[in-house]
């Protein structure tokens, strides 16, 4: 038995890189930039200076131009101020909006309450393999359609969907397109001079970077209006008030630049350990089920489900393993995943997927315990259970 | 949010981990009594043999079960449990109870009745043998 969890939810969270960590902390205290960066006077200029040079490292990673970038609370209020906003500022224009059936929560519960606001919205179903295709889009758009919201990477399942053909047929049709880009922001190249993309979500903590912290990428060129949600101050433009976190902003310039330097690195050491431990997996289980698109995909995630044993014991079994289980995204919610079960997979089968998603800082040695610990524990449950009938 | 697994305490677990009795009597055993309950597509299946002695009594139990944590402990248990009474006694052992005792949540209360419908099952075919003959027949489910 290991002494210690191996965490394997890196796309739950990550810890925060010490190169970050020590960036913040010299933003918090008498001798650092703890003034407000609104404030005049020379400690707030200072500060001013730190968050800027932070929208620059945010804004070099995916090739936006500085004032493209908004920094919020993270990818969820992101997501609620691209959806929101845009929707309400042309609700006079149009009333339709069109997402998928697998967005994050946050896509997914701000389009319910825009229907209980007055709007209409169509949720895409994927194929098989967890893709939005352009030309399912293509089919749900409508005449008073105002925007459109598709994920570039899946949480769940990490597939990937093609955000510049998509954008292309949504531009093409004169809607607006937001993307979360939560989970391939340094994962995936993203270049927002080339991409069809008007808005698009950030997170910092799924990069190495702190919580409560993101941003929104608003192109400039596309001259999307948004309504804000919150008010008070005009900061940000006016689309989100509130004092600047100087200590969180830094820490996700500086884990963006760090990611802009070294994805490279990143992504092979991800590739690789996903690889080990899908091979691992699939060596001890043959029976075991990817779910998600084989290659289409970012490099850190792997969904796998287990046929022929009950997922919340599974996950029980691996107590000494920090994944996620295919009960949507949260282990006390037993309901299976809403993202497997879109893709045509059993209760039985989504219930008993794990997600695990390796990162900058998962060992060979920890892919190659847990694979262990997961195939040994799938075959005790399974010759456990009855012989299937 | 909660652990999701806050609601099982050692013995639970210890059960869970290392379920005892578990498995199937090999082909040849006599006096077996079989029964089963509860459907995988529900999320619960428990197929449950006592072993009777010559003398009407429980001498051992196997079981196979699929099912979350508790279902698979209480499996366990409940063979332990079972092991010494009558058929009759089996038939009428309470596992929802020996649930409560271990502080299992409320929700779980259905993998309690699921283990407790298999026993009961397998238990009610000894009375149902005894009626056409008083040596208790090979009843493999």
């Amino acid at each position: 038995m290991p002494e210690k969890i191996i965490y394997l939810d890196y796309a739950a969270t990550t810890p925060v890189d010490a190169r970050v960590a020590q960036k913040m902390a010299g933003c918090l205290t008498c001798e650092g930039l703890f003034a407000n960066p609104a404030s005049a006077h020379a400690p707030g200029r200072k500060a001013r200076g730190a968050v800027e040079q932070a929208r620059v490292q945010v804004a070099a990673l995916v090739n936006a131009d500085l004032g493209e970038i908004i920094f919020t609370s993270g990818a969820t209020e992101s997501d609620n101020l691209a959806i929101k906003g845009a929707a309400h500022f042309y609700r006079n224009k149009g009333r339709h909006v069109v997402t998928s059936r697998i967005e994050h929560k946050a896509v997914l519960d701000t389009c319910k309450q825009l229907e209980r606001d007055g709007f209409e919205v169509t949720y895409i179903k994927p194929d098989a393999d967890g893709l939005i295709g352009p030309q399912a889009v293509a089919q749900a758009l409508r005449p008073d359609t105002v925007l459109v919201s598709i994920m570039h990477v899946n949480n769940e399942i990490g597939t990937a969907n093609d955000i510049a053909a998509i954008g292309a047929i949504v531009h093409a049709h004169g809607a607006w397109f937001h993307v979360d880009a939560a989970q391939s922001a340094g994962k995936l190249p993203i270049d927002l001079k080339q991409l069809p993309v008007d808005l698009m979500s950030f997170s910092g903590h799924k990069l190495y970077g702190p919580k409560g912290i993101g941003a929104l990428y608003v192109r400039s060129q596309s001259h999307v209006n948004l309504d804000p949600l919150i008010h008070g101050g005009g900061h940000e433009h006016g689309l989100r008030s509130g004092t600047l976190a100087t200590h969180q902003i830094v820490g996700m310039g500086e884990a963006y630049r760090i990611a802009r330097e070294e994805m490279s690195k990143d992504v092979t050491h991800c590739s690789a350990l996903r690889q080990q431990l899908w091979q691992a997996l699939h060596a001890e289980v043959p029976e075991a089920l990817l779910n998600g698109h084989p290659t289409q995909r970012v490099c850190g995630i792997l969904n796998v489900g287990f046929p022929g044993i009950e997922g919340e014991s599974l996950l029980f079994a691996c107590h000494d393993l920090a994944v996620s289980g295919g009960s949507a995204c949260t282990s006390a919610d037993k309901t299976p995943s809403f993202v497997l079960r879109a893709l045509g997979r059993d209760d039985q089968l989504a219930g008993s997927s794990i997600r695990f998603s390796v990162g900058r800082f998962t060992t060979k040695e920890e892919v190659q315990t847990a694979a262990h610990i997961v195939s040994g524990e799938y075959h005790r449950l399974r010759e456990l259970a009855p012989a299937a009938g | 949010m909660s652990d999701p697994f806050a609601g099982y305490n050692d013995t639970v677990r210890t059960h869970f981990r290392t379920p005892r009795n578990a498995g199937r009597f090999a082909a040849g055993h006599e006096r077996i009594l079989a029964g089963s309950a509860g459907q995988r597509r529900h999320g619960r299946e428990v197929e449950f043999q006592l072993q009777v002695t010559a003398d009407g009594r429980i001498g051992d139990c196997r079981y196979h079960v699929y099912g979350c944590p508790a279902t698979i402990a209480l499996c366990s248990l409940t063979s332990e449990a079972l092991k010494g009474r009558t058929p009759a006694e089996a038939a009428g052992f309470s596992v929802v109870a020996l649930a409560d005792q271990l502080g299992l949540p409320a929700e779980k209360r259905d993998a309690a009745v699921t283990v407790e419908d298999a026993v009961r099952a397998a238990a009610g075919r000894y009375n149902a043998a005894l009626a056409v003959s008083p040596a208790v027949p090979q009843l493999q489910a």
